[in-house]
């Protein structure tokens, strides 16, 4: 198992993809801090639940892009072949799934708190340059860093099991793109009695968010879990039934 | 249908009735054979005639509709380390783009549990030691042909089972592989060809495989079936009907 974790390691780093999605997550968290603190009146920016909304943001970002690492690890396997050799290696499957989920996970962390880390020190710095008085307690942060961080790991994982079902690998960026950016943000206006249990609004009750209606944190954490636990168990068994093409 | 022999201890490879039918469609339809160590066979047929699907069913890509495919006396997902005993390359671009060749090779390997010091050998084997730090996008044809021998090669197998392996090679690349291949069954290790270059498989191999419409047409020594003086293009352009595909 240990050098099944060591291939997945190295599949990560060799490739580019990991290098580039962190780089287009470093710049969309830059960008959404800048605009969402440096656009809007001060007024607008003065309680604790306008501040949160903008930190969360980066949790959104590390979810979504945690997702999207989790997704490339399996899709493009499929995509450029080398899930044949991977399997001729470990043609049990179980195993190559295992490491990439821990592998996944792992990637989500680093991703979850890096987009929360700088979308905090960006908002942060932002709002002192502005002079609006910033709400946000030390638990606040730490919740935001903790919860932000966790729920990228999940989110890691549902990438993974998402894209193990799908198997297209630009099916499932784009099925995953259009659930947080878009599904996500109908359901929780309109439809909050719904909205509220998707994985995405999950993680920002994890993360501290205080918006309406979503969860509190502890039943957040366990629907997200049970989400990303369906994911990996969904795509663990196609791939051990499924033939590979 | 003739009761089929049990298997004998000595097959190296053994396919009884082997079937895999997509819907209406019988890829493979009963196909039986066995090779003996120190074969090499080749397997001939049109495009779309079921060779592919019948190596893919032997290497537990995919799962068999009814009938058995056998390597070594078990089924391909039973085998422990099987990448120890059977080498196989089933497509000439299964790498990531982005990869390099060493990274390809030393993320299978790690997977495999084999030294990476192995990596290095089969490089040097493959001829590709100095273009192993270089992103695989950057390879030709011939040079990624190679790779996938060479990942084929990391367990020292002793089978070898290839799809096509001489595409894209220049003749120098041709003659490479054919020398290779000969000396490989020189040291009682076996090999098996699916290929449509019949000049360089009556070159090549001792044993020849004909299928069609996923039903095996003929199997035999190749001094047997070109006994009457017919060629081995005669021989397979006769029995396949000649049409074109």
């Amino acid at each position: 198992m240990t050098g099944q974790l060591r291939a997945e390691l190295l599949k990560q780093r060799s490739t580019q993809t990991t290098f580039f999605l962190f780089l287009a997550m470093v710049g969309l968290v830059a960008l959404a801090s800048a605009l969402h603190v440096l656009a809007p009146s001060p007024s607008s920016l003065a309680s604790l639940k306008h501040q949160l909304q903008v930190f969360e943001v980066g949790t959104r970002v590390g979810m979504l892009f945690a997702g999207l690492v989790g997704a490339m690890a399996i899709t493009a396997e499929i995509r450029y072949g080398t899930i044949r050799p991977t399997f001729l290696v470990t043609p049990r499957r179980g195993p190559v799934i295992a490491a990439k989920l821990a592998v996944g996970a792992l990637a989500g962390i680093v991703f979850g708190l890096l987009a929360e880390g700088l979308m905090a020190g960006a908002t942060t710095a932002a709002l002192s340059v502005r002079g609006i008085d910033n709400q946000l307690a030390g638990g606040d942060y730490l919740q935001l860093l903790a919860g932000g961080t966790a729920a990228a790991a999940l989110w890691a994982m549902i990438g993974l099991g998402v894209g193990a079902l799908a198997r297209n690998q630009v099916a499932t960026l784009v099925g995953l793109c259009a659930w947080m950016l878009l599904v996500e943000n109908l359901l929780l206006p309109f439809i909050p009695d719904a909205g509220r249990f998707t994985p995405g609004a999950a993680g920002l009750a994890l993360a501290g968010s205080i918006a309406d209606k979503l969860l509190t944190p502890a039943p957040a954490a366990l629907m997200l879990a049970l989400y990303a636990a369906a994911a990996a168990a969904g795509g663990w068994l196609a791939t051990l039934r499924r033939d590979v093409a | 249908m003739a009761e089929v022999e049990p298997s004998r201890s000595s097959e190296v490879v053994s396919c009884r009735a082997l079937t895999k039918r997509y819907g209406e469609l019988a890829a493979v339809d009963g196909v039986t054979f066995a090779l003996e160590p120190g074969t090499v066979a080749g397997f001939l047929g049109p495009n779309g005639a079921g060779k592919t699907t019948t190596l893919r069913l032997l290497l537990g890509l995919a799962e068999p509709t009814a009938g058995e495919a056998l390597v070594f006396g078990r089924r391909y997902r039973e085998l422990e380390q099987p990448i120890r005993r059977i080498g196989a390359v089933l497509e000439s671009s299964d790498f990531h783009p982005a990869s390099r060749g060493r990274d390809h090779l030393r993320a299978l390997a790690l997977a495999a549990g084999l030294p990476l010091g192995r990596v290095e050998e089969v490089l040097a084997l493959v001829e590709l030691t100095d273009a192993a730090k270089r992103r695989v996008r950057t390879y030709s044809l011939g040079m990624r042909q190679r790779l996938g021998l060479a990942a084929a090669l990391l367990g020292d197998p002793e089978l070898l089972v290839l799809d096509e392996p001489a595409n894209g090679l220049d003749p120098a690349g041709v003659r490479w592989l054919r020398t290779f291949l000969q000396a490989f069954a020189t040291q009682g290790r076996t090999v098996l060809v699916a290929s449509h270059l019949l000049a360089e498989v009556a070159q090549t191999v001792d044993r020849v495989l004909i299928i069609d419409h996923g039903r095996l047409l003929a199997s035999g020594r190749l001094d047997e079936l070109t006994r009457d003086g017919r060629t081995l293009e005669d021989v397979y352009l006769a029995l396949t009907a000649g049409e074109v595909s």
